[in-house]
């Protein structure tokens, strides 16, 4: 330590000795950063930013059309050792609003009502579901949208997982490649 | 012999604490003040927009139900669907209401709670939201469990718990501290140094209640991040298919109304205040509402089945454990949004001192600390062996 001072100082060094306790001035540009992406973020949950990504529209359930999208153009998100899941929207078209009593997501086609899938929550124009990706998901598999109407009818319609979530579809392979 | 080394002792928790907060001042005080604001935010959007406040139409005018707000908003916007109705702590704010509109735009729409009138929209900035974001996470967005920014403002919880016991080690008999006038006229670092420690010990409280609790926020994210719960919230089951009712025309089942659900859960549950309510959000959901009981600090909610009119779940304060109330008092404590307005101020006020304390410490500082610790090496050189100099050269790398 007594060598340092010893030693005439550059001024790189007297720079730093001076300047050094206030660079955490620079953690400033951690939000400054995020902004964009706070705002945009902000815009989504508004719902101004439309139903998602890569929406489908007009998908024909019986009676009842809906457009179904992803929340977010990206792999699934891994919640613990729960699994994987993603997030998608869906939309009734107006008129059917009030004759679906629920609708249903699942990968790959249903055997029942009961076994429809997650239920869609929120309000009809703009739902949204939790969906579970399992593991050993086909990248070709469908997803399947179950209508069920107050009457007790099911119509049901389905979806290339790929159309739905190419991101989705892009993991599913890379993970199936590194097997 | 004793009583030097009881000296360099604390010389060397003055060093502590002179270095604690230094290499992040800024950030520091950039986090202080964030959470200044946040306090009283709500108050802030009051005063800026008029559309927030809850104004009467008339002296004897009385407050709708829920259900007349509902209908209010029905009749104004057939179409749209109201998800919650919200009184927000304060009987002069307007009742929010988060609904979506046909062509998916999810607003926050301000009611007035006496005539069910549509005042505003809330505005794409939500300063609100926006100076809570960046006093808690940094904006840093959540991804995966808890965001970064989170840990990063939260684990600065730690350095001002460690401050406050030093600078109460290092302040000799700082409970004869409380009206010691602030000398001026003696230079800044006198007048900086001063009022440091005055306002120091009238906030001993206050920094103690945000550090414990800011700490808390670490503690939570690190549970919730390594999926450990300590909750004993009930799991609220959707409906059973077999208690909602199919109807032969096809139209929706009819379900009982907000003023009868909370009519119900009143009558099982004495003394539930209501000030929120959601509507089902799904055919299988319940309707679910709740507010603060006796105990200001904690939530009280109930979900009463719409089909059946029973009360399937219901979380009160007599269900939590003593664990429980011990943390799910912290977040209020941190925010001081339990007791109204007075509270706020208060929380306002020391918030304001807390960030002059940081202030204050980095002028004291770049006046002294550096000098301090140059001499205190000096010494270290002299006598390297005895321990705490050699604690203080450890620090100074």
């Amino acid at each position: 330590m007594s060598h340092t001072q010893a030693v005439p100082v550059s001024p790189l060094k007297q720079w730093w000795l001076k300047w050094r306790f206030h660079l955490n001035i620079l953690l400033i540009l951690i939000p400054l950063g995020f902004m964009p992406k706070y705002f945009s973020d902000a815009k989504l949950f508004r719902g101004e930013a439309g139903l998602g990504a890569n929406v489908i529209t007009g998908i024909q359930a019986g009676p009842y059309t809906l457009d179904v999208a992803e929340l977010r153009d990206e792999a699934p998100r891994r919640d613990g050792p729960a699994g994987d899941f993603k997030v998608f929207r869906a939309a009734l078209c107006k008129a059917c609003v009030n004759d679906v009593k629920a609708v249903y997501l699942r990968i790959g086609k249903p055997r029942s009502l009961r076994a429809a899938g997650t239920i869609f929550f929120g309000a009809p124009y703009a739902m949204a579901t939790n969906l579970p990706i399992p593991p050993r998901t086909k990248p070709d598999a469908q997803i399947w949208i179950t209508v069920e109407g107050w009457d007790g009818s099911m119509h049901q319609a389905s979806v290339p997982l790929a159309q739905a979530s190419p991101a989705t579809v892009a993991w599913l392979e890379k993970k199936g490649g590194k097997k | 012999m004793a009583k030097s080394l009881k000296k360099s002792k604390s010389r060397l928790w003055f060093l502590v604490h002179s270095w604690l907060a230094l290499p992040i001042w800024f950030f520091v005080l950039i986090v202080c003040f964030t959470g200044m604001l946040a306090v009283v935010s709500q108050e802030i959007v009051w005063l800026a927009n008029p559309d927030v406040r809850a104004s009467k139409p008339d002296t004897d005018a009385e407050r709708l139900s829920f259900q007349q707000v509902l209908n209010a908003l029905h009749e104004a916007e057939p179409d749209m669907v109201v998800r919650s109705i919200i009184q927000p702590e304060g009987s002069h704010f307007a009742l929010t209401a988060n609904v979506t509109f046909p062509d998916g735009t999810t607003p926050t729409l301000y009611v007035n709670p006496y005539t069910g009138a549509i005042q505003g929209k809330s505005p794409d900035f939500n300063f609100q939201a926006f100076t809570r974001a960046l006093h808690g996470w940094w904006l840093v967005p959540f991804t995966n469990g808890f965001s970064w920014g989170w840990y990063l403002v939260s684990i600065l919880g730690l350095p001002m718990l460690a401050s406050l016991v030093t600078g109460l080690v290092v302040y000799k008999k700082f409970w004869k501290g409380f009206f010691k006038p602030v000398r001026t006229g003696h230079g800044s670092r006198i007048f900086w140094g001063d009022l440091h420690r005055l306002v120091g010990v009238w906030s001993i409280w206050f920094i103690a209640v945000i550090s414990i609790t800011g700490t808390w926020f670490l503690i939570q994210a690190i549970l919730f991040d390594n999926h450990i719960s300590i909750s004993s919230e009930p799991i609220v089951p959707v409906i059973a298919r077999d208690e909602v009712p199919q109807t032969a025309d096809g139209s929706p089942a009819p379900r009982i109304d907000l003023d009868e659900a909370a009519r119900i859960a009143g009558l099982a549950i004495p003394g539930l205040e209501i000030n929120f309510i959601a509507l089902p959000a799904t055919a299988y959901s319940h309707i679910s509402m709740g507010g603060r009981g006796w105990y200001p600090l904690m939530v009280q909610s109930a979900e009463v089945n719409p089909y059946t009119r029973k009360v399937d779940s219901q979380f009160l304060l007599g269900d939590r454990s003593a664990l429980e109330f011990v943390t799910e008092s912290m977040r209020p404590l941190h925010t001081g949004d339990f007791g109204g307005l007075p509270i706020k101020l208060i929380w306002f006020f020391f918030g304001l001192v807390l960030t002059l304390m940081v202030f204050s410490g980095l002028l004291i500082w770049t006046k002294r600390t550096a000098q301090a610790t140059a001499a205190a090496l000096k010494r270290s050189e002299r006598a390297p062996r005895t321990a705490p100099t050699q604690t203080s050269l450890e620090m100074q790398r």
